[in-house]
Parts: C-alpha cells; structure tokens; sequence
C-alpha cells in the first residue's frame, strides 16, 4: 500500500529561521500516529505542510500517493480527503449546526442528506442538546467537541488532531479517544495526532515520532518509543527531565 | 425662541399634512440615494473584499487612493461630474445634466470609495485561522473567500450604514449636478437650502424632521438586520 506522506528533504523556514527540517518521513496508510516533542519543535507545522496548508521551502511532498504541484485541483482534491482540528478552533459565526454542516454544504450535500449527518456527529461528541446554539458562546471544551464533529462530519480518510483534547475533561477525553480508535479501526481513517499527553500517545498510537527543534529525531513503534528509546532527547522527555 | 418653537409646531403640522410636494421630494430623496448606494455596493463589496484577499499588482495604491477618496466633499464629487456631464465635457451629448440620473452618479463616487476601502478593511481584519479552518473543511478558494466575506458582514453592513447616511444628508453634490428643479431634481436637503433662503422657516423645519426620521429609520434597520443576523451575540461586555 502506498504511504498517506511521503516528505522528502523538506524544510521550512519563517525569515532566517528553520523551523522545520525533516530529511525522509513516512506515514503509513490506517495508522494512528502520533507526533511528540516540546513547544515550537515544529509538529504543527509539520502537520500544516502534510494538510497543504502551509507551503515548504524546498522538497518533495507525496500526498495519497500524488506528487504535490500546488495546482488549484489537485489542492482542492487532496484537501477534501483530509481534514484539521487545529490547537485553538474557530467557529464560523452562526449555530453549532451551521459549524457541523459546513464540510457538508461546500461538498455540495443535499440538505436531507446534511441534517442527519450534522446529527450522528454531535451525538458521538455528546454534543446533540446543542445543536441551536450559537458556535461563539460555546466553553473551551465543547467547542472543541464541536470542532472534531465538524471534522468527523466529513469522513475523511486522514484526520489531523492537534492536541485535540487538551481542553477537555478527562472524563469526555476517555470517550474522545475512543472515537478516534473508532474510526480508526472500523473505517480505516489515517489518523495524525500531535498531544502533550504521553498517556494519551501510549494508549493509542500505534506509531509515535518524536521531534526537536524542526527536526525527527526519532520514530519507531509505540512500544519501542516507550520503552526503549534510542535518543537522549526523547529518553528525558519521556522522563520528564530536561537536556541543557 | 419663540419662532423656533413656531417653526417647529408649523413642520410637525406640514408633516403631519402629507403635503403632496414634500412627499414627492422625500421620494425623489429616496430614490437618488438609494439607487446609488445600491450600485456603489454592487461595485464596492466586490472590488473591496478582491483587493483585501487577492495579492495583485497596484493593489496598495489602489486601497490608498479608495481611502483618500473616503473623505471626498460631496461638492467636488459634483463638480467631477459636472466636468463630465456638461455640454462640453466627454458624456456631453447624453444631456443628463440636471436629471436625478446625474445626481446618482455624483453620489455613486461619494459611496463607492466608502464601501469599498470599509469592506477591505472588514475582510482584512479576519484572521488566517478562517480561511484555515474553511479550507480543511473542504472548501474550495472562492468557498473559503466567501467565508471570510461571511464573517465580516458586521463591517460590511456597518460601511453601508456609513454611505448611505453620508448620501442622504449631503447637499453639495445633488444641488451641484442636480440644479434643484422642482418636481424632478429637488430633494430634501436642497428644499431646506431653497426653503430657508426664501424665509419659509417652518417648512425647512418640516423637511429637516423627515430628513431625520429619514436617517433614524435607516439605523433602525439595520440594527434590526444585524439582530436578525447575530440573534445571541452579546457583543463585548465591559465590567
Ligand atoms: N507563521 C509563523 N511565522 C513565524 N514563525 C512561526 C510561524 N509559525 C510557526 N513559527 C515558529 O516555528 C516554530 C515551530 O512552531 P510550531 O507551531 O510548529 O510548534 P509546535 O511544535 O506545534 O509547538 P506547540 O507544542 O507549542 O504547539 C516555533 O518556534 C514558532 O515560533
Ligand atoms: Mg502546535
């Protein structure tokens, strides 16, 4: 099977500095895999490149198995298949509904098709008593309910989270998480997930990268990761300890 | 004092009286500003989110030159019309001089500029984080550009509240291009001007009441437009 990505000698940078600096990265097809590593080592960015959100400097980007040319049809194509919760989401002025449907309504989904969709999505979050209400008034947890039904909404075949838990009581985050195993394992979503919380990598990852300073600097099974980990670096993140 | 008060009874009374010519003015009023706010718009919401969302040459200059135009004087927007409409001028053989079609067009250059550099503002003022969030969904360029002009319909509604407040109350340019004509050209603001110099105070009174609930009425929809739109936004709250 053909990887989700395939970067090849990427780098990034914002002015003179290189945020991102990846070599070879692979992500394979229906895998949770998580990204780890400390503030500003480049894991949204990184995220921002594969979702072609963000344009890197120089490399290769293999997208679905499609070389990225940056073209408006391939972008529009290869968009639809992905989609992001970002680390701080936005809501659309309206009603969470509105928020809920919008993946549905730029598809060009008949209405009778998007009201049930709308629907099953909240009610996997719990979020269903708020379907009418207003997106901007929502707390920092239900509106990050919100925003992983909106992207549940539109099934995609690869899903980025970033830290999409982080704001959410423990309680929910158990049921989050088994969501994202959900779809995972029953309709073979690829899914990408930056998180701060080992815990939360170790129960589901079945891969984990680790990053510092815009670059890999380590990658293996959960398992291996965990338990045995190769790099300085990663063995005292893992540890809680600091490398200075 | 005393005649103020007089004046102000005898206007109340004219507008009380639906004085077939005062009513025919308060139309022609209407009419003119409201054509000209309706094309300024057609052209300026637009041309103003292309300028802010579009990286193309002379794009600066253009959104300079749109915010200078801002605080253009009704007069001079007249006198440029003038210069074009007159016998002389390049349109001269179209003979709309004095027409309310002539008043439109001077208004159209106060209200363009006005609607286009708020509207580019408005979508400028949104974050990346809308176009991100629009595009991960799904959205094609032109969906997630409509997003964005979505999320600035507050701004966007306030710019044509402005211009259209702004054409209502101007006299420079209609009297300029219009010539104040009874029965085709004369509006209220001009009346007053006409009115006040031939010593009818009390009806230059009664036409400023109208040209007041005029522009009062204009606020009052627009509020009710924007509640419609933001049914539970409690806006910022200051304690
Ligand atoms: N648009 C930008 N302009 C300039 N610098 C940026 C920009 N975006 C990110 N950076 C910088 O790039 C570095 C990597 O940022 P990134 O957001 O990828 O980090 P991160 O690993 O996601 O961190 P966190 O865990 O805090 O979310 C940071 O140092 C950040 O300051
Ligand atoms: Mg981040």
């Amino acid at each position: 099977m053909t990887p989700v990505f395939k970067l090849h000698k990427i780098i990034k940078r914002y002015g003179q500095r290189e945020v991102l600096h990846i070599d070879e990265l692979t992500i394979p097809r229906q895998k949770i895999c998580a990204i780890l590593g400390p503030n500003g080592s480049g894991k949204t960015t990184l995220m921002r490149i594969m979702a072609l959100l963000t344009r890197n400097d120089t490399g290769k980007v293999d997208v679905l198995g499609e070389d990225i040319h940056w073209g408006k049809e391939q972008l529009l194509k290869l968009r639809r298949q992905m989609t992001m919760v970002t680390q701080t989401s936005f809501m659309f002025e309206g009603s969470v509904y509105d928020n809920v449907a919008f993946g549905l309504k730029v598809r060009g989904k008949k209405q009778r098709e998007i009201r049930p969709a709308v629907e099953k999505s909240l009610q996997l979050l719990g979020m269903s008593a708020f379907i009418a209400a207003d997106a901007r008034n929502l707390s920092g947890g239900e509106r990050q309910k919100v925003a992983i039904a909106r992207a549940l909404a539109v099934e995609p075949r690869v899903l980025f989270l970033d830290e999409p838990t982080a704001n959410i009581d423990p309680q929910s985050a158990v049921e989050i998480e088994h969501h994202v195993q959900f779809i995972n394992r029953e309709l073979g979503t690829t899914i990408i997930l930056v998180t701060h919380n080992l815990f939360q990598a170790r129960r589901l990852a079945d891969e984990v990268f680790f990053m510092w300073d815009g670059k890999m600097v380590e990658q293996g099974s959960a398992k291996e990761i965990f338990e045995q980990p190769q790099d300085e670096r990663t063995r005292s993140f893992l540890s809680g300890e600091t490398v200075f | 004092m005393d005649i103020i008060i007089q004046g102000i009874k005898e206007g109340f009374l004219l507008v009380w009286s639906m004085d077939p010519k005062i009513i025919q003015i308060t139309l022609v009023s209407l009419q003119v500003s409201l054509s000209a706010l309706f094309i300024a718009a057609c052209l300026g919401i637009p041309i103003g989110a292309a300028l802010a969302l579009k990286d193309m040459p002379g794009r600066r200059l253009f959104l300079n030159i749109t915010y200078t135009f801002m605080g253009l004087p009704p007069v001079l927007a007249g006198l440029i019309v003038y210069l074009v409409l007159t016998t002389r001028g390049p349109l001269g053989q179209f003979q709309l001089l004095f027409t309310p079609a002539a008043m439109i067009c001077a208004q159209i250059l106060l209200a363009f500029p006005i609607i286009c550099g708020l509207t580019a503002r408005t979508v400028m003022a949104q974050r990346q984080e809308v176009y991100d969030t629009a595009v991960t969904l799904g959205a094609s360029r032109r969906q997630a550009a409509w997003a964005i002009i979505r999320e600035s319909r507050m701004g966007i509604i306030a710019a044509l509240t402005t211009a259209l407040g702004r054409l209502v109350a101007e006299v420079g340019a209609v009297m300029l291009v219009g010539g104040n004509i009874e029965g085709s050209t004369r509006v209220l603001t001009t009346s007053i001007v006409l009115e006040t110099r031939m010593g009818e105070d009390s009806r230059a009174i009664g036409i400023g009441i109208i040209l007041l609930v005029i522009s009062f009425s204009i606020i009052l929809i627009i509020n009710l437009l924007e509640k419609r739109s933001f049914k539970n936004d409690t806006g910022i709250q200051v304690t």
